[in-house]
């Protein structure tokens, strides 16, 4: 049997094109999915049921058992963490929302480590941005600054811009001019038409330049910035200013690199600047498939997209202090709850030191590095794969992830929600 | 089996002709009934004023900008947070609050009902989401065309019935309630950062005019037989001199329904500006109102602005980008492909700026202008004109002349003289009231058939009982007890069950969402269509399969069915 | 009056608590009602501090406030205070000083996070270190601290003073990334050297006495000007001109 037109679950492209070909409940085959979708639908070494650690090694128990206890180390817990989301579907999301006002406790998302200066800095200055059809359509420059799609997104060039054909942009490998800035050569950089190579920190200053050279006080600006001409920067300028209409992407480059905030800051001013001119739009390459929705739940549901902390029995956002690495490596928290998440894995060690003092319950399909420091795991159903639900695109677009098996795994929003009702029902923390 | 018995209600049912009668109201089961039991629970109204649970016919609160608004604005967030309390969830916001916040500082003023007032098809599944997250009002939702490429396409070809088609499937596919129009071919040039000035001009590439989509929208809607009319946003909002357009577009509706307007303009106040620069602009309500009393076949809702801190958030995008060259504030762009755009900005309107002065003193001409309350009902475009919280303000403001009188003292002298306020006598009765903000929404989005903003046995059993003696009150010197009145009802009753109390939220909620499905002939279903499946092909960057909101994300739902006419 | 908190010890010190309830004014009237949050948990006052009141006071300017033991992870000292004197003898956690608009805060160890953060008067002094966000605003708000005199000692961390739009900061070591990027107005002195000053200024003063690393193209070089104190040659800047900025920036060495 051929599923089609399945939503992929691995990055935030979200394609919606795949075919997948399923024998006996198992998928066997994934058509048109890039080599990180095509992983995740056909790896498969997840865990059996319920664990929880003792002193003699890994014992199984139940899931009512795991729920029971989850429930009872929240609610002992004075700063609980509830960390992770952007790798399950927003009706977990939600359910998570939920449990951390009810116990008072602190929810952030993958976003502060990855895109949270992105929102930092649309909270500044806002967003100008637009679907990516709209790319597809209508863009005949594309900047991609500061990541590597080719590895990152290996289908968005393909899909959205330098490779796809769109409405007014019947050619787009001959009409499009791509535009790459890092601070070294990738495949990225191999297909660009312009690679502006800039030294490492040194994004502020080259958009900050742009910017002036746009607003015509090119005369400003030294004979080179961070390692770029200044005759280089003319050149770009110009190309954007020329532009029929203009799309920025970017990544890590900007978001994790000193002034981090800043950086994507002068990115959006910058598009702003041009936007006096021609028509440009905005977009952050998002990593996972619904960290962004996890922002828009988590808004809509208590006016902040990550990092908040109900400590206080209602919202507070405060990134540096209410985000997941500042609460561990100042050993703040004291249990933590991991949903779709390996944080082990990427946090930095002072704040990963942290989880082998306190308690952690994970709630993931696989053996992971968290693992390690988990005293009960919970192997979930993954969104996508063998649980329906709904992702949000990198631009904001909301699509309905399809189960094409039953594995017969319990869903995240499920185990969220049985564990605020035991909460709940047992007269609250 | 829940029956109630509201007792000694002063009730004021337009839709009913009660203009202000003490009785019993008996509800069974979520709807009101001829009577009940001894066994039922009693509300005693101690002869306060009793009305239909409130409707909103334009507000945002649930969807991607609304959303965006939300997350860009930290500062707003924590300038309105509510700590979690009994079944209340903790709520955040002032201007844009949350979705729970909304839901229940609405109850607390007895609306039960809201018409979202933009959608995105491609996106509805966020405002429905969203709407679920907003428990205690029944929810529909404006969804937009002013951008459709398909829709451009066939009013090019002037094929209405395709139009027509199209609207039909996208709506029935994306649980939408009605045909909205934002800047109506603005959307498209936006999307090369142009926009359109005039109805007459013609978009780029697609060579249809504003004037041609909107005429052939409303002959559209009219063979689909949707309950609400097409809802315009016109072009040119906030415009000075952008009266004529406006003017304009409602000449362009034909009276094709005799239960409702064929036409449904949208905070007209924001489109009723004389002179030609911000250095003159001059109030054009009375050519404008004037142009409302001549037409049965328009409403208009007033889009009253307050002063103070507030968001803009429309799917105006290029207005919202003159917003960010004039006040340099943050600025938020949200273009969607094939269909439409939006923007968003936070403002400060000032008793300082004429302008301003200007734009508050329109939004009241405008309703005390129009001869019949039925023809413009009351709204501030939350939260464009001001949050939705400032309505009681707003409708002191049009039931007291003094109360208007001690506002003009304070505004900025200059606007005195650009204005017609303060010549108007006119002071809005209780029964205009309750035409401005319920029963005049459920004629106007047709939505009376299916129970709402009334009171006779038959009508779902949304009630709001307000803290407030008609026969011991004279607006017209008390208008500070109206305001506390409608700011807070005793009671908020959503289909036949007491939800808040004093301001105090008594129950979780499960809200119902309203939308169309009409039924189409074989040869007009676009689901069958190879041309319109080619969009998804090629344009789009979802695939057909996926682009339908299923109905699992409605909490409780409501499909008005219809036979087009096609 | 004085009011003496001495910390007490705790099993967890590392959870935070937040203690707005300590402002001069508050202590006016019996100390018995002032709550603090202990993570989530609500707690009188007494159960985290010891409190020992000395003297009396007719109104919040004669009441002084000391701190003592261990208080880096309290929150929120001082928070709107308006007049009044708080002392602390340790280190002070985030957000000390929050809105304050009167009175003084000394701070003999160091600060964390946001002092003074959105201050409109009064005066802060931090004999120690301060870290990131000293003298700043909130997210999303377009003015951070308005007025006020907010000084360091030691040294202050990223994003010293931004959004700064009134009042003085003076930072007598070094900052870190970033100081005074966003400001509008106000005067901001840093001592020492720092990275990258000013970003995006559209006005107000930024002097800098020690070195600046990652100088940014985009200020525009006008003269220069003699410091009185110390008699230093500066070279004044201005910018941010990639935002229509009228900021002045003094810097000694870049």
């Amino acid at each position: 049997m051929i599923v089609r037109d399945v939503i992929c679950p691995f990055c935030a492209c979200l394609c919606d094109d795949l075919d997948v070909h399923v024998e006996e409940g198992k998928v066997t085959a994934v058509d048109n999915a890039c080599d990180l979708g095509s992983h995740k639908f056909l790896t498969d070494h997840r865990m059996k049921g319920p664990v929880r650690r003792t002193a003699s090694g890994w014992q199984e128990i139940t899931l009512e058992e795991a729920i029971c206890e989850t429930a009872e180390l929240l609610m002992a817990a004075e700063r609980p963490l509830l960390y992770g989301w952007s790798g399950t579907c927003g009706e977990a999301q939600s359910a998570g929302v939920h449990l951390a006002e009810l116990v008072g406790g602190v929810i952030d998302a993958t976003t502060s480590v990855c895109h949270g200066p992105s929102i930092l800095a649309i909270q500044e200055v806002g967003h100008p941005g637009c679907t990516l059809g709209q790319v597809k359509n209508r863009a005949n420059v594309v900047v991609y600054w500061g990541c590597n799609p080719m590895h990152a997104h290996p289908r968005h060039l393909s899909r959205y811009t330098t490779y796809a054909d769109g409405f007014f942009v019947r050619n787009a490998f001959k009409e499009r001019k791509v535009i790459v800035a890092d601070v070294r050569g990738t495949d990225s950089t191999n297909v660009a038409d312009e690679f502006i190579r800039l030294q490492p920190g040194g994004d502020y200053a080259v958009l900050g330049a742009l910017r002036a050279i746009v607003r015509g006080k090119g005369d400003v600006v030294p004979e080179e910035v961070a390692g770029v001409s200044r005759e280089q920067l003319f050149r770009i300028a110009e190309i954007c200013k020329k532009a029929r209409y203009g799309a920025f992407f970017f990544g890590m480059g900007l978001t994790q690199t000193a002034g981090k905030y800043k950086n994507v800051r002068n990115a959006i001013e910058l598009v702003d600047e041009l936007s006096r001119h021609t028509k440009w739009t905005l977009t952050p390459m998002r990593g996972h498939f619904n960290v962004y929705g996890f922002n828009e739940v988590c808004t809509w549901m208590t006016g902040y997209p990550y990092a908040v902390d109900f400590s206080r029995g209602m919202a507070f956002y405060n990134p540096g202090e209410t985000t997941a690495v500042d609460i561990l490596a100042r050993k703040e928290c004291d249990m933590c709850l991991v949903v779709a998440s390996d944080p082990a894995a990427h946090f930095p060690a002072e704040a990963v030191e942290h989880f082998s003092s306190i308690p952690v319950v994970q709630l993931d399909p696989f053996p992971n590095l968290t693992t390690a420091f988990s005293r009960i795991q919970i192997p979930v159903a993954v969104s996508g794969i063998d649980a329906e639900g709904t992702a949000y695109r990198m631009d904001g677009v909301p699509l309905r992830l399809r189960k094409v098996v039953d594995r017969g795994y319990p869903e995240d929003a499920m185990i969220l929600s049985a564990i605020t009702r035991r909460i709940a029902d047992g007269g609250g923390p | 089996m829940t029956r109630l018995l509201i007792k000694n209600a002063y009730v004021i049912d337009p839709l009913n002709g009660i203009r202000g009668e003490v009785m019993d109201i008996a509800v069974k089961d979520g709807w009101i009934v001829e009577s009940v039991d001894d066994g039922a629970e009693v509300i005693d109204a101690g002869g306060c004023l009793t009305l239909p649970g409130g409707i909103d016919s334009h507000t945002h609160i649930c969807g991607t900008k609304v959303n965006f608004g939300r997350y860009m604005m930290p500062e707003d967030m924590r300038a309105g947070r509510t700590q979690r309390r009994g079944v209340m969830h903790s709520t955040s916001g002032y201007s844009v609050p949350t979705t729970y916040g909304n839901s229940y500082r609405y109850s607390a003023m007895g609306y039960t009902s809201v018409l979202e007032g933009a959608m995105a098809p491609l996106e509805a599944r966020h405002t429905h989401e969203e709407f679920a997250a907003t428990p205690l009002q029944d929810t529909m939702a404006n969804t937009l065309f002013d951008g459709n490429w398909m829709v451009m396409e066939a009013v090019r070809d002037r094929d209405v019935k395709r139009a027509a088609a199209i609207v039909a499937w996208t709506l029935a596919a994306v649980k939408g309630f009605a045909i909205k129009l934002t800047n109506p071919g603005g959307s498209e040039c936006w999307g090369w950062g142009k926009n359109v000035k005039c109805i007459h001009e013609t978009v780029p590439y697609f060579e249809v005019s504003p004037a041609e989509i909107i005429e052939t929208l409303i002959r559209a809607n009219e063979l689909l037989r949707l309950p609400h009319s097409v809802h315009l946003h016109c072009n040119n909002l906030g415009v000075p001199g952008n009266y004529q357009c406006t003017i304009g577009s409602m000449d362009l509706a034909p009276d094709l329904n005799p239960e409702r307007q064929s036409l449904y303009l949208t905070h007209v106040q924001f489109h009723a500006y004389g002179g030609i620069s911000w250095k003159d602009i001059c109030s054009k309500a009375e050519p404008v109102a004037y142009a409302v009393n001549r037409k049965p076949q328009v409403t208009i809702d007033m889009g009253q602005m307050m002063f103070g801190k507030t968001t803009t958030m429309t799917a105006d995008g290029p207005m919202e980008f003159n917003l960010y060259r004039l006040h340099h504030n943050k600025w938020s762009n949200h273009d969607v492909e094939l269909e439409t755009t939006s923007g968003i900005i936070p403002v400060y309107y000032s008793k300082t700026s004429v302008v301003n002065c200007v734009m508050w003193a329109i939004g009241l001409e405008l309703a005390l202008l129009v001869a019949n309350p039925w023809q413009c009902l009351l709204a501030t475009d939350n939260p464009n004109g001001g949050p939705f919280i400032k309505y009681p303000e707003i409708i002191a403001l049009l039931m007291s002349r003094r109360y208007r009188e001690e506002e003009l003292r304070t505004l900025a002298p200059e606007a005195l003289s650009r204005i017609t306020l303060p010549s108007l006598d006119r002071e809005l009765d209780w029964h205009d009231i309750a035409v401005m903000t319920r029963a005049g929404q459920a004629r106007a989005l047709g939505i009376r058939s299916i129970g709402k903003g009334h009171l006779a046995p038959g009508a779902e059993a949304d009630i709001a009982i307000y803290p407030i003696r008609v026969d011991e009150t004279d607006p017209s010197r008390q208008y500070r007890d109206v305001i506390r009145a409608f700011q807070k009802t005793s009671w908020t009753i959503k289909r036949g069950r007491p939800v808040a109390r004093d301001g105090e939220i008594l129950v979780e909620g499960t809200n119902k969402t309203v939308w169309v499905k009409p039924k189409v002939p074989d040869q007009y279903d676009m689901g069958k269509d190879p041309e319109f499946a080619r969009n998804f092909d090629r344009y789009y960057t979802v695939r057909m399969s996926n682009y339908p909101v299923q109905e699992l994300y409605l909490q409780r739902s409501l499909c008005m069915e219809s036979e087009a006419q096609l | 009056m004085r009011v003496i908190l001495s910390a007490r010890p705790r099993k967890n010190p590392f959870i935070p608590v937040e203690a707005e309830g300590i402002v001069p004014a508050r202590f006016l009237q019996p100390a018995e009602g002032i709550m603090v949050a202990v993570g989530n948990r609500i707690r009188p006052l007494t159960d985290v501090f010891e409190v020992t009141i000395e003297g009396i006071a007719t109104d919040a300017a004669g009441v002084e406030v000391v701190l003592r033991g261990d208080t880096s992870r309290v929150k929120r000292v001082g928070e709107y205070m308006e007049a009044g004197k708080i002392r602390v003898e340790g280190d002070i956690g985030m957000h000390c000083g929050n809105f304050m608009s009167g009175g003084e805060i000394e701070i003999l160890g160091s600060a964390d996070g946001w002092l003074g953060r959105e201050m409109r008067g009064g005066r802060i002094l931090c004999h120690g270190n301060a870290s990131h966000y000293c003298g700043s605003g909130y997210r999303g708000e377009k003015h951070g601290m308005r007025g006020g005199y907010l000084e360091v000692k030691g040294d202050a961390g990223d994003f010293t003073a931004e959004y700064l739009a009134g009042g003085e900061v003076i930072i007598h070591g070094n900052c870190g990334d970033m100081p005074g990027v966003e400001m509008k107005a106000g005067t901001l002195t840093i001592m020492g050297s720092c990275s990258r000053p000013c970003g995006n200024m559209t006005g107000g003063t930024c002097t800098i006495l020690g070195t600046v690393a990652g100088m940014l193209p985009t200020f525009r070089k006008a003269g220069t000007a003699m410091r009185e104190a110390g008699g230093i040659l500066l070279t004044r800047f201005e910018g941010d001109v990639a935002n229509r900025g009228k900021g002045t920036l003094f810097i000694r060495d870049w």
